[in-house]
């Protein structure tokens, strides 16, 4: 099985297969759990890490889940493989970075378990759209499927121990990845970023801890993993997330009243230019792409195309235009083939017309 | 000022100085551009993570029996060396899990075939004043309902 493989299996996220939203992109839960006895990762000597690695991989084989998905040992990928791997977010930098981590991934990519990251395990599940309760669901039943085999260490006071203070507990972190361009165009998005952290959640860039949020693209997610149950951390996620999906639409509404011409040319431009520059940087055309999406939402292009844009973000990161080129690129090379490939998949776009929604 | 201040979290040059009052108690975090930035200026957690790596350390030097690793290990990496490390350091981390998770008791699931004895006890704190306010409500029949629940959950932590 090779990275490749996993790049042009089709999935929710790139070919629409799950129920898509305009501002939510995605669900993810993900749950830090440790083996009972062992060394946290970054502790473990060599020989631990092998043999927390073998344990894990031989439990998830076990797993119906699992069932012909993928196993990825860090060690045994390309630089370029592991790129892709984060740019997908199917592993984080710190487990790419490291030779002894691993990752197994299920056939349809909605599961995937980070071994010996900052924790033994990371098991994570990501659903396209806003569908907070199913993604835990599964995560939960994961948990419980893998509990008995492995043993995780658990302390009545403290619940799940982990690496880290700052996900002890319950272990879980469940985000969100929302698309806010109305929000970021109106200038209103630091106040609501403020509001979010002071009441609790963290708001990151589209990659994760410490990246910019290209593309109007941001990461909402819980912080406190102790003291209080899962559902309570989801409940509260949940009402921030339909919060903030409803001040994102009113921020549209309001530009696109307001601006009239000036939103629907903006909208275009964008158009204009990914159909027709010969070298795009990655910032420019996630910018752009992100113009795009908001004319789907808004009616100004047919929605049916949203999905074309949204492979497009993901298709459009460095590793991704490399490992289609077939190899390592420099950056004005990265810029020329992204343009070709945006450029052919925009080809028939119609011309965006005034919003209707 | 003769020496550059170092970074509270890696030792690097500081170039980012953040200046906390907590009831009017002034702490100062700096921190360099690197850690500043994998923080994110947005993340309180981790400006509080370094408030308390630089706190001055109260205890003695504390080893886990289990795999070795000591509080100077902590104050370097921010993270534990394994599981039973929470049994050594457990007691001297009360004060940064309170400023890092505002609370210090877990009250979540549990592995299966263990007790969620901290969910239970939640649910009994909850319940004594639910039983509280249907009294004074009289609404009795409710009443009936929790102090039978009560009961149990008594009786389930006993035994657990």
């Amino acid at each position: 099985m090779s990275v490749q493989d996993i790049l042009s299996a089709e999935n929710e996220l790139t070919h629409m297969l799950g129920a898509q939203q305009a501002v939510v992109l995605s669900t993810r839960i993900r749950l830090a759990r440790n083996l009972d006895g062992m060394p946290f990762p970054g502790w473990a000597k060599v020989p631990q890490r092998k043999e927390i690695a073998e344990r894990c991989v031989e439990a998830l084989n076990r797993s119906p889940k699992f069932r012909r998905g993928h196993v990825l040992r860090m060690g045994e990928l390309t630089d370029l493989d592991r790129a892709v791997l984060v740019e997908r977010h199917l592993v984080s930098k710190e487990l790419a970075s490291g030779k002894f981590g691993a990752a197994v991934i299920s056939k349809d990519q909605t599961c995937s378990v980070m071994i010996n990251e900052e924790d033994h395990l990371r098991i994570q599940v990501v659903k396209a759209g806003w569908h907070l309760r199913g993604t835990w669901n599964i995560a939960e039943q994961l948990d419980d499927a893998l509990g008995p085999d492995l043993k995780f260490a658990f302390s009545e006071k403290l619940g799940y121990l982990t690496a880290c203070p700052t996900n002890v507990g319950t272990g879980l972190r469940a985000s969100a990845m929302v698309h806010l361009p109305g929000l970021c165009l109106a200038g209103h998005m630091e106040k609501v970023s403020r509001a979010l952290s002071q009441d609790g959640l963290a708001v990151r860039g589209w990659l994760g801890e410490g990246t910019e949020a290209a593309g109007n693209i941001f990461q909402i997610s819980n912080q406190q993993t102790l003291g209080l149950s899962e559902d309570a951390i989801l409940r509260h996620l949940s009402g921030w997330i339909k919060n903030v999906v409803e001040q994102e639409w009113n921020a549209r509404r309001k530009l696109a009243t307001e601006e009239g011409d000036k939103f629907v040319d903006r909208l275009s431009r964008s158009l204009g230019v990914l159909r027709y520059a010969r070298l795009l940087t990655s910032a420019e055309s996630m910018n752009m792409l992100s113009h795009l999406r908001l004319a789907c939402d808004m009616g100004c292009l047919p929605e049916e195309r949203r999905h074309i844009v949204d492979r497009l973000m993901i298709e459009g990161q460095p590793a991704h235009v490399q490992m289609r080129q077939g190899g390592e690129l420099d950056s004005d090379g990265r810029d020329l083939r992204r343009a070709a490939v945006v450029r052919e998949a925009l080809r028939d776009f119609p011309e965006p017309g005034p919003p209707t929604a | 000022m003769s020496q550059p201040l170092k970074c509270s979290l890696c030792e690097e040059a500081a170039t980012v100085h953040l200046s906390q009052v907590v009831q009017g108690k002034v702490t100062k975090v700096h921190l360099c551009e690197a850690c500043a930035q994998k923080g994110g200026a947005t993340d309180p957690a981790i400006f509080q993570l370094a408030d308390a790596l630089i706190a001055p350390a109260v205890a003695p030097s504390l080893i886990c029996p289990h795999c070795g690793f000591t509080d100077i290990d902590f104050r370097k990496r921010g993270r534990l060396g394994c599981p039973d490390c929470w049994k050594t350091f457990g007691d001297a981390l009360g004060g940064l899990l309170i400023k890092v998770q505002h609370e210090a008791t877990h009250v979540g699931r549990a592995p299966a075939g263990v007790a969620p004895v901290g969910q239970m006890r939640h649910r009994l704190e909850v319940a004594r004043t639910e039983m509280e306010v249907a009294i004074a409500a009289e609404d009795f029949e409710g009443a009936a309902r929790l102090r039978d629940e009560i009961a149990q959950l008594e009786l389930q932590l006993s035994n657990s």
